[in-house]
């Protein structure tokens, strides 16, 4: 059979792939084990929270599902940092587990050009460098112009339970084997990272009494403007039906416990090698490694509204199961806690990154894109942003186009994959806002705005929402140029505006007509005017090293006076733009210079040719 | 990494060259800032191109009579408009003109940056490209052991001292920002802030300091060492011209090192006269002589002096001579006959025969050392651009600190993004002075402070 695009892994990265290629119009496949597992949450099951809220916001901007499944499915909403300025205040969704999966299959097998084939990739095609197709377990074999391979933890993943250790993708999923030894023998440089996830608890066995109770906001906050949500609801509507999270904490029986089972936990028994996420530890090891507090907050989330299983955050372990029965029963109100699944950690392959173009290409096999948890990010919503501009680019690549690269003053995603391709990673990656240079630029509220030139470049949002925004836009400043002509006393509205206190519903010559959204806009462009421009001011100063553009073509061997240390580097990363060049680490600015000076002569000599 | 679009000012003079200094400053603002700083009878910006001006640079008070150059795009060497500060010589006046361009808002040039600027605006042939890289690589070379000798001691332990509190301060706002979605409560904050606010007063001292400290800090290093009873103590009253340091026919005479600042060839150096090399019986003396080795190792130039009028014991002289162009042997006491000679040193060593108790050989000692400092600073890179380099760093630092305490002390958490992007914006800066990168050092501290996550 022959495809324009081949995803393989109906993850959190391949459903956004498959999509936004289909929806490109190109004949697409996708290529996972099970219909009924795809988009399935192995942890945590909810979507956003502080930096991640970002990037879905982007991607709703761009032509993304992710959003808009979790607004569908979600059965808590939650702002989170209301208190601190715009640019840090993040949605965060609980969603129905099963619904969430469920939703996303509909969407799947709804959107034309899209085919599912229920199988496992065992074997790409290679063809003098170049991908052309794939086989699947039952022997078939797919052709196409480009592969994005999407496995999630699968790759050679090993599952364990205190001392015991069985291969496994996590969350049921099978492991995949025989990829990474062809990986390998491509020349790709593979590793191991690791990763956990806690017991799951029988919901009616838990003593919520004795719990602090964490209701939802309403009205809800969505990722999606309200008024486009899809008509398919697997979820009681949210404004009626929030369920609650509820809040305990470990007890220094709890520590105990797990202090002196520590030679029987995966982690610290030696039994795993992959690095951790620092930011997202097991509970051995916030115990070892802060030994001074008291106490840990455990945030008891209910993981939809029929399933019987409750998540409980903040006790992720590798701990053998006797173990884990006893930490739990420790805790306030899950003195009598059923444990359904036991927690554990996985240990899988994965990629490193900067074996990738921008684009998300790798540099080895031509027409081979990676995306998601194979990148060494972790995180549904890392996973979506990459699945989405992988296909973007591998659609582009069939047809020619320039790939999409967003830039770092942008975009959360164009931070994310900059990151990945130009330093790597270590350890499990994780989108934070202080990795933002701009961060007061990149604001949730304002992603449709300042995505908008790109969405329609991109071309999957419909045409007539980008020129809705347009509109919008349009008024917001309009609405602000009439505030700046409107006095109270000796004061323009703008002014008074601006100070903290003061909302626009407060002016006397406030419109009705204007949505909650450009309110929201409208008052953080006015609040925040001084910040903005002046991290305006910087990104446009940067703007020049960020839009010279390093022609594949170009070549540093020949050119003599680089360090050989910076050779090698500009080698192996082959930096895209200057800017890029510029963050490569141990790249210094008179390697830089030296870079600018024969780029200069390059395209000089290019020019004499023609 | 800097921008292609900002205006540079940089001391295009050699240190040492007699008579004049002078600052060029390059790029859009040039003319602005030229206005600003000197008082003339006409604004330097109505100049014609390839024109000429007096007056006074000033920047508060007057700092120095100066003839100012105007070449205006694209007549100019980087095809950018052009002013050229002529000021008098001396390293001192050239940096005060600097420091003013820098206040108010060009930056230090890069490295070889006018060359660069030259060749990117067509100025210069493509031809020409291998020079302009092999100028960019020489001062980038020598900017780099530059700043790191200006980094040593105590200085660079305050900056990095400031560097980590100022790491340790963002860790706090940004857990606040990424991870916490609790109250952290009013107090939180405060405590930050008032973390900032001391960083603020250490980076004041170190730029109060910065004046008087200066000679001390970039006083070329000339350390004179050798067997006891040489003559050392003898040479370092013969180049200061005083009598500074004890000189008596007893081997052991000085025990510890004698500093003292001078000025040679118009820049700053420092004179160090140590205890003999030998090996010491009584600990003072040992102390000595290891401080006396520790001199060694840190000087910019080294002066060996022996004793010539007799054979040399084989432990006093080496056979190896690590850096070969940073050493001056000085055979002394030539008036009583020399038994060892020039032709005994290895023929890559300069080496002098001289009577250090009268005025000529005293001469040929400093004419040796005025030869050395040319050639070991180099033409275009003084010590003082690095150091005023520093300064305008910590100024930006400073101010955006400012910025960062108050919108915390006014608002608290509400404001805690926007004072984090100041927090940032200084934190960068000082970074780049002690070279580290913010965002990783910045996660492993959050990481290390606080116990995040689920
Ligand atoms: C135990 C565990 C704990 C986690 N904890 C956290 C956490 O605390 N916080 C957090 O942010 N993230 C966590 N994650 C990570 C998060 O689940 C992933 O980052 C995210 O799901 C990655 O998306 P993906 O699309 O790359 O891969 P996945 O969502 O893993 O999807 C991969 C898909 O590819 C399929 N597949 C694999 N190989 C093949 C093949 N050869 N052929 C066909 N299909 C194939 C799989 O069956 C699966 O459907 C955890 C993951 C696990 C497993
Ligand atoms: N004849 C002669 N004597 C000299 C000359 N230079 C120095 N001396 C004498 O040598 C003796 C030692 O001189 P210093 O300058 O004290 O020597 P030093 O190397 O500092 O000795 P330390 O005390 O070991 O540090 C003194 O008596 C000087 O007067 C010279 O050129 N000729
Ligand atoms: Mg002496």
């Amino acid at each position: 059979m022959n495809f324009e695009i081949i995803v393989v892994g109906g993850g959190h990265a391949g459903c956004e792939a498959a999509l936004a290629a289909a929806r490109l119009g190109a004949k697409t496949v996708l290529i996972t084990p099970k219909k009924e597992t795809v988009a399935r949450m192995p942890c945590n099951p909810s979507i956003g929270g502080i930096a991640k809220s970002h990037l879905v916001h982007e991607l709703q901007a761009l032509g993304g599902e992710i959003g808009r499944n979790a607004d569908a499915t979600g059965i808590q909403f939650r702002t989170l940092n209301t208190r601190k300025g715009p640019a840090v205040r993040a949605t965060r969704i609980q969603c129905d587990k099963a619904a969430y999966s469920k939703r996303m299959l509909n969407v799947l097998e709804t959107t034309p050009n899209l085919h599912i084939a229920e199988q496992l990739m065992t074997e790409f095609l290679i063809e003098s460098n170049t991908v052309v197709g794939v086989i699947m377990d039952n022997g078939e074999l797919l052709y196409s112009a480009a592969v994005i391979f999407c496995p999630g933890t699968s790759l050679g993943g090993t599952i364990h339970v205190g001392d015991v250790k069985e291969p496994g993708g996590g969350d049921g999923a099978p492991a995949s084997h025989g990829i990474t030894e062809q990986l390998r023998e491509l020349g790709f440089r593979i590793s191991r990272l690791k990763t956990g996830t806690p017991p799951r608890l029988d919901k009616v066995t838990i003593d919520y009494n004795a719990m602090e109770i964490q209701p939802g906001d309403y009205p809800p906050p969505l990722f999606s403007d309200p008024l486009e949500l899809p008509s398919l609801f697997h979820v009681e509507h949210p404004e009626t039906a929030q369920i609650p999270c509820f809040l305990t904490h470990t007890t220094a029986k709890t520590h105990e416990i797990i202090r002196s089972n520590l030679s029987r936990s995966s982690l610290y028994g030696g039994h795993i090698v992959g690095t951790g996420v620092r930011y997202c530890p097991s509970v051995e090891d916030k115990i070892v490694k802060f030994p001074n507090h008291a106490s840990h907050h455990v945030f008891i989330e209910p993981e939809g509204v029929t399933s019987p299983l409750a998540y409980p955050n903040g006790i992720s372990n590798s701990l053998p199961r006797d173990v884990q029965d006893a930490l739990v029963a420790s805790i306030p109100g899950l003195a009598s806690a059923r444990i359904i699944k036991y927690g554990y950690a996985i240990e899988y392959d994965y990629s490193d990154p900067t074996q990738l173009f921008p684009s998300l290409e790798t540099k080895l096999i031509k027409g081979l894109f990676f995306a998601g948890q194979i990148n060494g990010t972790t995180g549904y919503e890392e996973a979506a942003a990459q699945g989405f501009m992988a296909a973007i680019n591998a659609v582009r690549m069939v047809r020619n186009q320039n790939p999409i690269i967003l830039r770092r003053d942008e975009a959360y995603i164009g931070i994310l994959i900059d990151d990945l391709v130009t330093k790597g990673t270590d350890e499990p990656y994780r989108m934070f806002t202080s990795r933002a240079e701009r961060r007061l630029l990149l604001r949730q509220d304002n992603a449709q705005f300042r995505l908008c030139g790109r969405a329609g470049e991109i071309g999957v949002v419909d045409q007539a929402i980008l020129k809705e925004t347009n509109i919008a836009e349009l008024r917001i400043a309009t609405e602000i140029k009439r505030l700046n002509s409107l006095r109270v006393g000796s004061h323009s509205c703008l002014e008074l505006l601006r100070r903290p206190e003061v909302k626009y519903g407060d002016l006397p010559c406030a419109l009705n007509s204007l949505s909650g959204r450009l309110v929201c806009e409208l008052e953080n462009r006015v609040k925040y005017e001084g910040y903005i421009m002046r991290e305006t001011k910087d990104a446009a100063r940067m703007s020049g090293i960020e839009s010279t553009l390093i022609p594949d073509s170009f070549d540093y061997v020949s050119t003599p006076s680089l360090r050989i240390e910076a050779r090698e580097k500009f080698l192996r990363i082959r930096p895209r733009t200057l800017g890029q060049a510029v963050r490569i680490p141990g790249i210094t600015p008179a390697d830089i210079s030296i870079l600018a000076v024969f780029l200069r002569r390059h395209s000089a000599s290019i020019r004499n040719q023609l | 990494m800097n921008a292609d679009s900002d205006t540079i000012v940089g001391i295009s003079t050699a240190p040492g060259a007699a008579g004049i200094a002078i600052v060029r400053i390059s790029g859009t603002e040039s003319l602005a800032i030229a206005d600003q700083i000197i008082r003339c009878n006409r604004r330097i910006s109505s100049l014609a191109g390839n024109n000429m001006a007096h007056g006074f640079v000033a920047d508060g008070n007057d700092i120095d009579e100066v003839v100012v150059l105007v070449f205006k795009a694209p007549h100019s060497y980087t095809r950018e408009d052009v002013v050229e500060i002529q000021g008098h010589g001396g390293s001192i006046c050239a940096r005060r003109i600097l420091s003013a361009v820098l206040r108010h808002g060009a930056r230090m040039a890069e490295p070889g940056e006018f060359t660069k600027r030259a060749f990117l605006n067509g100025r210069i042939d493509l031809v020409q490209a291998e020079a302009v890289i092999d100028l960019i690589n020489a001062q980038s070379e020598r900017a780099a052991s530059s700043a790191i000798e200006q980094l040593e001691g105590k200085l660079s332990d305050y900056i990095r001292t400031c560097y980590d509190k100022m790491l340790t301060a963002a860790a706090d706002l940004e857990y606040s920002l990424d991870f916490e979605e609790g109250d952290l409560g009013d107090d939180y904050f405060r405590k930050i802030a008032e973390l900032v606010e001391n960083v603020n007063v250490t980076l004041e001292e170190i730029l109060n300091t910065w004046e008087e400290g200066v000679l001390l800090r970039e006083g070329l290093k000339i350390v004179i060492s050798g067997p006891p009873n040489a003559g050392k103590s003898t040479l370092l009253n013969g180049l200061l011209g005083r009598n500074r340091s004890i000189v008596s026919e007893t081997p052991g005479t000085t025990r510890d090192t004698i500093e003292e600042q001078s000025v040679l060839e118009g820049i700053p150096v420092r004179y160090v006269d140590t205890a003999g090399l030998r090996d010491a019986s009584c600990t003072v003396e040992q102390d000595g002589v290891r401080r006396a080795k520790e001199s060694i190792a840190t000087a910019g130039i080294n002066i060996r002096v022996i004793d010539g009028s007799a054979p040399l014991e084989a432990s006093q002289k080496p056979e190896e001579w690590p850096n070969a162009d940073h050493w001056l042997i000085v055979l002394n006491k030539a008036d009583l006959g020399l038994v060892m000679r020039k032709s005994d040193f290895p023929v890559n060593l300069r080496c002098v025969e001289c009577c250090l108790h009268d005025e000529t050989g005293i001469k040929t000692v400093r004419d040796a050392l005025k030869v050395m400092i040319n050639i070991s600073t180099g033409s275009t890179m003084p010590h003082a651009t690095i150091s005023e380099r520093h300064r305008a760093m910590i100024q930006y630092a400073q101010n955006e600190l400012n910025e960062c305490m108050i919108l915390l002390k006014q608002r608290g958490e509400e404001s805690a993004a926007e004072a984090a992007a100041a927090l940032r914006r200084a934190t960068e800066k000082v970074g780049e002075i002690t070279g580290h990168f913010y965002t990783d050092d910045l996660l492993t501290k959050v990481f290390s402070r606080f116990c995040v996550g689920k």
